[in-house]
């Protein structure tokens, strides 16, 4: 039959497609090719608030855009020489695997089996985040454990979703959740009285609170349910890379404990006699030449993008909507009982 | 005999009388309509409760309880607490709904692009313009390149530079045509004709005067074009409405003839083109469009060399093509179908080719019935580009969603979205009032009943 050796030859060139392994990429490196394209390719998510967002006049600005700015600044002494590429996360790993984008910096959550099974290398952690309760005042809960009987509302096919039925069975507490597809939806109804509480990541519990009428009436609870670190990712086997985008937050994070910020770091510069901050600015020793990039790579984040307290400020601090206060929590430096901890500059 | 003697003695029957006040009028019509019987009357209660319940949440949402200027969602909410809408935010998105993220003084390009498309079909609903074929196939064929060109502008290469100056001599002739048509009365290849004084001379003359003609025009274009100094704007950052109309434009241009194609080659003798044809549609008809739009976006990066990277706009553009054109093969097909077998037998028996019957004899008779189903793969077209923001394309509707999730627009999506639906519904209507049009005027026998 004609037809069916037809069929089988397609069928065949089709799976000769489907397994093919690795992508198979040139052989430069990515510092190479992007260095080559004269633009960083960092990818966000949909707009998300706090983290990446899209203003009126089209700009992306936002706590995680900031890591791509840093690498940019880093590689290109400019932090702006980025195409930023904002796709769906059901896509956000597959455009890493085939090479659209060069960094993802997108509240992506490190687990094993991402870090290991995807062909993706997390750098390291720029926002400690995990999940929540909020309730209103009046319910007069105070504590996570008193919500035993209570409807929650959650975001369905979530791990969310999982971690709050795994919370209520471990707490015996028996909640009922009311499942939404819609975040807004959610939050109208959560806001209209529908639920007794509303279960999220912490961050997004700041800005569901920020879209309320009236945000005085709400409290996050203090318990946190699950483990949330997010952090830049890179393409596996590219250590050079890895390095780059991992040491351009420390860059961040070492600048603030040093109190390092974009107003001082010219003065410091210029006259610090401290060998650490004269290492990591590039006035002494050649710790750029492992990472290929200029020596002044560090002080060109931190002019540029500046550190990590002052984007911390920026994005999410007390001024902002999503007023996610940091002094204490697990986000602050790990000499104030934090967990932001740069390995030495040396 | 005189009329007035007869009449006297003649049957005259009594004028009739009117009708009872309350069958005609206002009072009758309503009567007869909305208060028929007990159930009449009580649906239209009924009706009119819940036509003045929905006038009435409009009318407050929309106009008494909303808030025209502020500057962030938290002053809308601060002035009416969320009883209204907040049409400021409109007014502040309007730009990036309508260009996405195309840059603000750099926008006047894709304006002239739409003012040139505009005025390139207005020759159509021009009754007196003779040959709207080929004003039409002039715009399908050569006016995307001199969109291209405008729209992404910078270093365009050598193939853009013709075809766009092509685009612009074509374009300057049909308005000359146009001008010609009204003033003069006579198409612009007569006129060209009659100037240069070749009137009487050979068909084949006529041909190279008008060649000569149209090289003149190009030249001038080229020259013109090549001067153009535009700055370059990726396509990954064009958007909004935009956005949209690129792609489903394309797609719709592209579909009727790629459908027609596709529906010949399925009803082809030869084995060949049928079974490629049969395939490549019932592949392409039996995918979600999602699935073709992933695979174009995500997946075909993988199985190409990593020096060819084609942006990611094309790749949407030749998926989204792909696809329609399955669609449309099909709603062709159905039409081809339903001409009579006679016609076909007529048309070989009066010795046409098969391209001669099926221009002259089959497709008038098949397109004709099938504008509304035509139309209506157009609209279905047009809103499924939308799809496209699950792949990080920013068109009108992932715009809209980004608003409310600015921090300074936080809570900012029901307004978004009732504006994008009422430019759909706008656009939408337009086409379908446009498709009874056609219907009625070149309908026939088979016009709208």
């Amino acid at each position: 039959m004609k037809k069916v050796s037809l069929l089988a030859l397609g069928a065949g060139f089709l799976a000769s497609l489907a397994i093919t392994p690795e992508p198979v990429l040139a052989q430069d490196s990515t510092l190479e090719i992007v260095k080559n394209r004269g633009i960083l390719r960092c990818q966000v998510g949909t707009p998300a608030p706090g983290f990446y967002s899209l203003s009126d006049d089209g700009k992306w600005s936002g706590f995680d855009v900031e890591n791509c700015r840093a690498v940019s600044a880093a590689i290109f002494g400019d932090p702006d020489k980025i195409e930023y590429q904002s796709v769906t996360s059901a896509v956000r790993f597959t455009a890493m695997a085939n090479g659209e984008s060069d960094v993802l910096s997108r509240t992506t959550t490190w687990t094993l089996f991402r870090d290991t099974q995807l062909g993706l290398d997390f750098t390291t952690v720029n926002f400690y985040d995990g999940q929540g309760f909020m309730v209103t005042n009046d319910s007069g809960v105070t504590s996570a454990l008193e919500l035993a009987g209570a409807t929650v509302c959650v975001l369905t096919g979530t791990t969310t979703e999982l971690n709050l039925t795994d919370y209520s069975r471990t707490n015996s507490l028996d909640i009922n959740p009311v499942v939404f597809e819609d975040s807004n939806v959610r939050d109208s109804t959560f806001f209209s009285g529908g639920c007794d509480a509303i279960t999220n990541d912490k961050s997004s519990l700041a800005s569901t609170r920020a879209k309320a009428p009236d945000q005085s009436i709400f409290t996050i609870l203090p318990q946190t349910i699950s483990k949330e670190p997010l952090g830049p990712v890179v393409r596996q086997n590219d250590s050079q890379w890895n390095d780059i985008v991992m040491w351009s937050l420390f860059a961040m994070i070492n600048a603030e404990e040093m109190g390092i910020n974009s107003g001082n770091v010219d003065e410091m510069k210029a006259s610090s006699t401290n060998p650490e901050i004269k290492r990591m600015l590039g006035v002494e020793g050649d710790l750029n030449k492992g990472l290929g990039l200029e020596p002044e790579w560090a002080y060109n984040i931190i002019k540029t993008v500046g550190n990590y307290a002052e984007n911390y400020e920026e994005f999410m601090g007390p001024k902002t909507v999503m007023n996610i206060p940091r002094a204490g929590s697990v986000n602050d430096l790990w000499t104030k009982g934090g967990l932001m901890y740069s390995p030495p500059f040396r | 005999m005189t009329d007035a003697t007869q009449s006297d003695t003649a049957f005259r029957p009594k004028p009739s009388l009117p009708p009872p006040a309350n069958t005609v009028g206002v009072v009758g019509w309503l009567r007869k309509n909305l208060f028929g019987g007990p159930i009449d009357t009580i649906l239209t209660l009924l009706g009119v409760y819940l036509l003045y319940l929905i006038v009435q949440f409009a009318v407050e949402y929309g106009i008494i309880n909303a808030v025209w200027t502020a500057d962030t969602y938290r002053e809308c909410l601060d002035i009416n607490l969320g009883e209204g809408a907040c049409w400021a935010g409109i007014g502040a998105w309007f730009n990036s709904m309508m260009y996405g993220r195309y840059p603000d003084e750099e926008q006047w390009r894709v304006n002239l692009g739409g003012i040139i498309l505009l005025l390139w079909l207005i020759p159509f609903w021009l009754p007196k313009v003779t040959g709207k074929i080929q004003v039409g196939m002039s715009a399908v064929l050569t006016f995307p390149f001199l969109a291209a060109s405008m729209f992404i502008g910078g270093d365009t290469g050598i193939f853009l530079h013709v075809m766009a100056s092509i685009a612009l001599t074509l374009f300057v002739a049909v308005w000359l045509h146009v001008a010609a048509c009204y003033v003069l009365g006579r198409s612009l290849p007569e006129l060209l004709i009659s100037i240069t004084g070749f009137t009487d001379k050979d068909d084949r003359l006529h041909k190279y005067v008008l060649l000569g003609a149209f090289a003149v025009g190009f030249v001038i274009a080229l020259i013109y074009h090549m001067s153009w100094d535009l700055v370059e704007v990726q396509t990954t950052i064009w958007g909004g409405l935009f956005l949209t109309l690129v792609i489903s434009g394309i797609g719709i241009a592209s579909a009727l003839p790629n459908g027609i194609l596709l529906a010949l080659g399925r009803r082809s003798k030869m084995p060949v083109i049928r079974v490629f044809c049969t395939s490549f549609i019932e592949l392409f008809r039996s995918v979600p469009l999602i699935t073709i739009l992933f695979m174009a976006v995500t997946m075909m990066p993988l199985f190409l060399p990593v020096e060819f990277n084609p942006p990611k706009l094309a790749m949407v553009i030749v998926a989204v093509c792909i696809f329609a054109a399955a669609y449309m093969a099909e709603t062709v097909r159905g039409g081809l179908q339903a001409v009579n077998k006679g016609q076909y037998e007529a048309a070989q028996s009066m010795g046409l080719s098969f391209w001669k019957m099926m221009a002259l004899i089959v497709m008038p008779q098949a397109l004709k019935l099938m504008i509304p189903n035509i139309v209506g793969s157009f609209m279905g077209l047009m809103k499924d580009t939308t799809l496209v923001s699950i792949i990080g394309l920013y068109d009108i509707l992932l715009m809209g969603k980004a608003a409310g999730q600015n921090p300074s627009w936080l809570g900012f999506h029901t307004e978004p979205l009732l504006f994008t639906a009422s430019i759909f519904f706008v656009l939408c209507f337009a086409m379908s009032k446009y498709s009874q049009h056609l219907e009625r005027t070149i309908g026939g026998g088979y016009g709208r009943r």
